[in-house]
């Protein structure tokens, strides 16, 4: 349902969108990668990975796996070591991570042979969100950097030479 | 079939045994795997059901061998080489030993190429050990994609995966320590041996008849990688010209790694 009505359907081609309500706070990005799913999935749980080709973030130590904490640094906050838990985990589907302030999920859509369309999305709220709202920096562009760092890399590795 | 098998067998067995002590590190672990790869390659023959090459059914048996021993799944540092030699600095036997290998051994020549293929098995050793297999299996023993997929028994996109990263990260590794193709590399042992072992030669000379040393300030770096694993692939390391000295390099370095390990399990 609340996909429906979310900044999910609405964000394509890699630009993010960002829908802000008095109680939370919703970016999300979609972009068409031409790689087959296990690509992408083998990407996105490969945690100590990331930082090699994502340049967004700047570590994530642990496992990605159902109910495992991670800690992850991004470059939109480089001091603060985020703690979370993957809280869902779905292969080649579905992957999403969160505190108890907000989650991350992404999906990945298989469109046919060739391409698939990932998307990501972030919802941050709760009764409290009104008071620290001012001091989370905007998501946009670090979501569209994610998004192109994921379909180069990706694409990259499915056109390799067999 | 027994006998196609043993002809495969004999035609492979150079490149098996190369491939396992670049996994392992060890000759002891190498002869062992080759000969247990043989004797399951026998008994089970009747199952092989003409679903790949025989050599890629060997190489299988030969990985899933190399895969459960603890030598191949001990990974190293990027540094290998570093603390490796600062151990042999510091070890006076060692010097006398390696000099005596040169001066009675038949192959005990020091070259600079072989002491490449050397480094980059060290290397290759600090990447997932998934990673360092894709990577021999496709760069230097040419099998496909998909012959992969059949000896590791996993996904094209896995193994797609792994050959990448296993890339990506022996060119940046190799960017920043290899002062072969870097002036500001870190690493200066294919030189420092040089003078050691080779004194008359005049290691620029030596350096520039190495064309990835000779292009190295106009080669991209996958082009780099590319001929650094072509030098791979020419050198049998137990067949070679300097095998007895680089081999036993590679002795050094594993125990010295082993140690390594013992004391941080202590």
């Amino acid at each position: 349902m609340l996909m429906a009505t979310s900044t999910f359907s609405m964000a394509q081609n890699g630009k993010a969108i960002t829908v802000k309500k008095t109680f939370s706070r919703e970016t999300s990005v979609s972009i068409d990668i031409k790689a087959d799913a296990a690509i992408v999935w083998t990407l996105l749980t490969n945690a100590a990975d990331f930082p090699r080709w994502n340049s967004t973030i700047l570590s994530i130590e642990g496992d990605i796996k159902q109910g495992e904490k991670i800690k992850l640094k991004s470059t939109l906050d480089p001091k603060r070591a985020f703690k979370l838990i993957v809280k869902e985990f779905e292969p080649e589907i579905k992957l999403s991570w969160g505190d108890g302030k907000g989650t991350r999920t992404y999906t990945i859509s298989k469109n046919g042979k060739e391409t698939v369309t990932f998307s990501m999305t972030e919802k941050i709220g709760g009764l409290m969100f009104p008071m620290y709202a001012k001091y989370i920096p905007p998501f946009d562009k670090s979501f569209e950097q994610f998004a192109a760092d994921l379909k180069k890399e990706a694409e990259t590795i499915y056109n390799a030479k067999n | 079939m027994r006998a196609q098998l043993d002809t495969e067998f004999e035609q492979c067995s150079s490149q098996l045994r190369a491939y396992i002590l670049r996994i392992t590190a060890s000759v002891q672990d190498t002869e062992n795997i080759v000969q247990e790869t043989y004797l399951k390659a026998v008994s089970n023959i009747e199952t092989f059901k003409s679903q790949s090459t025989l050599k890629t059914w060997i190489f299988a048996i030969a990985s899933n061998l190399a895969k459960d021993n603890l030598r191949a799944q001990k990974r190293w540092t990027e540094n290998v080489t570093d603390i490796c030699k600062a151990k042999a600095l510091a070890d006076p036997d060692y010097f006398p030993e390696v000099l005596h290998i040169q001066a009675t051994s038949p192959q005990g020549l020091f070259e600079i190429k072989e002491h490449i293929t050397f480094c980059l098995t060290c290397i290759s050793k600090s990447l997932p050990l998934e990673q360092q297999i894709c990577i021999f299996l496709k760069e230097i023993y040419d099998f496909k994609v998909n012959e992969i997929t059949k000896i590791l028994n996993i996904s094209e996109a896995m193994v797609k995966y792994y050959l990448h990263t296993a890339r990506a990260k022996m060119i940046d590794i190799f960017d920043k320590r290899c002062a072969l193709i870097n002036k500001e590399g870190v690493c200066h042992q294919c030189s420092e041996l040089n003078g050691v072992f080779n004194p008359k030669q005049n290691f620029e000379i030596e350096k520039n008849k190495i064309e990835m040393a000779r292009i190295a300030e106009k080669g991209d770096k996958q082009h780099l990688l590319d001929l650094r694993l072509q030098i791979v692939r020419e050198i049998d390391p137990f067949q070679s010209a300097g095998s007895d000295l680089q081999i036993h390099h590679l002795e050094h370095n594993r125990k010295v790694m082993e140690n390594i390990f013992v004391k941080s399990e202590e």
